[in-house]
C-alpha cells in the first residue's frame, strides 16, 4: 500500500481506520481469523489443554501424595527407630535382669548343692560310725563267744577230774528233785 | 506209701483195743497184728504202719531213760524209779545208762519231757549265754 493511500484513508475514516489501512488490516479477514482462532482455542482447550491440565492435576496430586507418603514414611521410620531404640533399651534391661536372676539362681543352686554335699558327707560319716560301732559290737560278741568257749572247754576238762562220787550223787539227787516238783 | 484217714482211724481203734487199764498190752498188740496180717486186706499195710507209730509213741511215753556220768547207786536208782512212777504212774519202764560226756549229774527223758541236771547241760547253757 502506498503512503498516499494511507494518507487518503486517514483523511476520510479517522485515525484508527487510517492506521489500520496503514498496516494493511482487513476487517473481514481479521474477524474470520479471530473466529477461527477462537474455535481452534476452544477445540484445543476442550480436547488438549483440559486433558493436559487433568493430567497435570493428577501428577500434582501424585506428587503431593508421594511427598505426603514420604513424610509419612519418614514419620514411620522415626517411630520405628524410636521403637527400636526402646526395644533395645528394654532388651538391655531385660538381659541385665536375666543375668542377675541367673547369677542369683546359680548362687542358690551352688548353696543347695553345697548343703546337699554337706548332708551327704554327714550321712556317710554317720554310716561309717554306725558300721564301726556294729563291727565293734560284732567283734566284742565274737570275743565274748570265744572266751565263753574257752571257759567252757576249760571247765569241761577240769570239772570231770574234780567231781567226786559225792558230788556226782548230789548232782543226781538235784535232778531227781526236779521230778518231784 | 500214703496212709489214708480211714487207715489212721482203724489203726487208732486197734490201738485202743490193745490198751488194758490205760496201759498197752503187748500180747493184745501181737494178736492184733497177727489178725490184721491174716485178713490180708488191701489196707493192712497202712493200718499196721500207723499202728506201729502209735505203739512207738506209747512206748516212748512209758519209757524213762536215765543217763548219768557215773552209774547211779542202787538206792538212788530206786528213788528215781519211785519218783518217776509217782509222777507218770505205773507201767513206766526205766532204763539206766552211763554217759561220761555228761561230766556230772543226771539226765532223765520220758517221752517229750526232759530233766537235764547234768554239768554238760549247764555248760551248754553257759556257752549259749555268751
Amino acid at each position: 500500500m502506498s503512503p498516499f493511500i494511507l494518507l487518503a484513508a486517514t483523511q476520510s475514516d479517522g485515525q484508527i481506520a487510517q492506521i489500520a489501512r496503514t498496516f494493511g488490516v482487513d476487517w473481514q479477514h481479521l474477524g474470520a481469523q479471530i473466529i477461527s482462532f477462537s474455535i481452534v482455542c476452544a477445540v484445543l482447550y476442550k480436547f488438549a489443554y483440559r486433558r493436559i491440565l487433568v493430567m497435570l492435576e493428577q501428577r500434582r496430586q501424585q506428587i503431593a501424595m508421594g511427598i505426603a507418603n514420604a513424610e509419612k514414611i519418614k514419620a514411620e521410620l522415626d517411630k520405628t527407630e524410636s521403637q527400636r531404640l526402646e526395644v533395645i533399651a528394654q532388651a538391655h534391661t531385660q538381659g541385665a535382669r536375666f543375668i542377675e536372676e541367673a547369677r542369683a539362681a546359680a548362687a542358690r543352686v551352688q548353696q543347695e548343692e553345697t548343703k546337699k554335699a554337706i548332708a551327704a558327707a554327714e550321712q556317710i560319716m554317720k554310716k561309717a560310725y554306725e558300721a564301726a560301732a556294729q563291727d565293734h559290737d560284732r567283734m566284742l560278741a565274737e570275743l565274748k563267744r570265744e572266751v565263753g568257749n574257752l571257759v567252757v572247754q576249760a571247765t569241761t576238762t577240769v570239772t570231770g577230774k574234780i567231781l567226786t562220787a559225792e558230788d556226782q550223787r548230789r548232782l543226781a539227787e538235784e535232778t531227781s528233785k526236779q521230778i518231784a516238783v | 506209701m500214703k496212709i489214708t484217714k480211714k487207715a489212721k482211724r482203724e489203726a487208732k481203734q486197734l490201738y485202743r483195743f490193745c490198751l488194758l487199764k490205760g496201759l498197752l498190752d503187748e500180747n493184745r498188740a501181737r494178736q492184733v497184728v497177727q489178725r490184721v496180717v491174716a485178713t490180708g486186706e488191701r489196707d493192712c499195710l497202712p493200718i499196721l504202719t500207723h499202728f506201729l507209730r502209735l505203739v512207738k509213741l506209747d512206748r516212748a511215753q512209758h519209757t524213762a531213760t536215765v543217763e548219768s556220768a557215773t552209774l547211779l547207786p542202787a538206792d538212788l536208782q530206786t528213788k528215781v524209779q519211785t519218783e518217776l512212777a509217782h509222777r507218770y504212774g505205773l507201767g513206766l519202764t526205766t532204763a539206766f545208762a552211763q554217759r561220761t560226756e555228761l561230766i556230772g549229774g543226771m539226765r532223765i527223758q520220758v517221752g517229750c519231757d526232759v530233766y537235764d541236771g547234768s554239768v554238760r547241760a549247764g555248760l551248754e547253757a553257759l556257752k549259749k549265754s555268751f
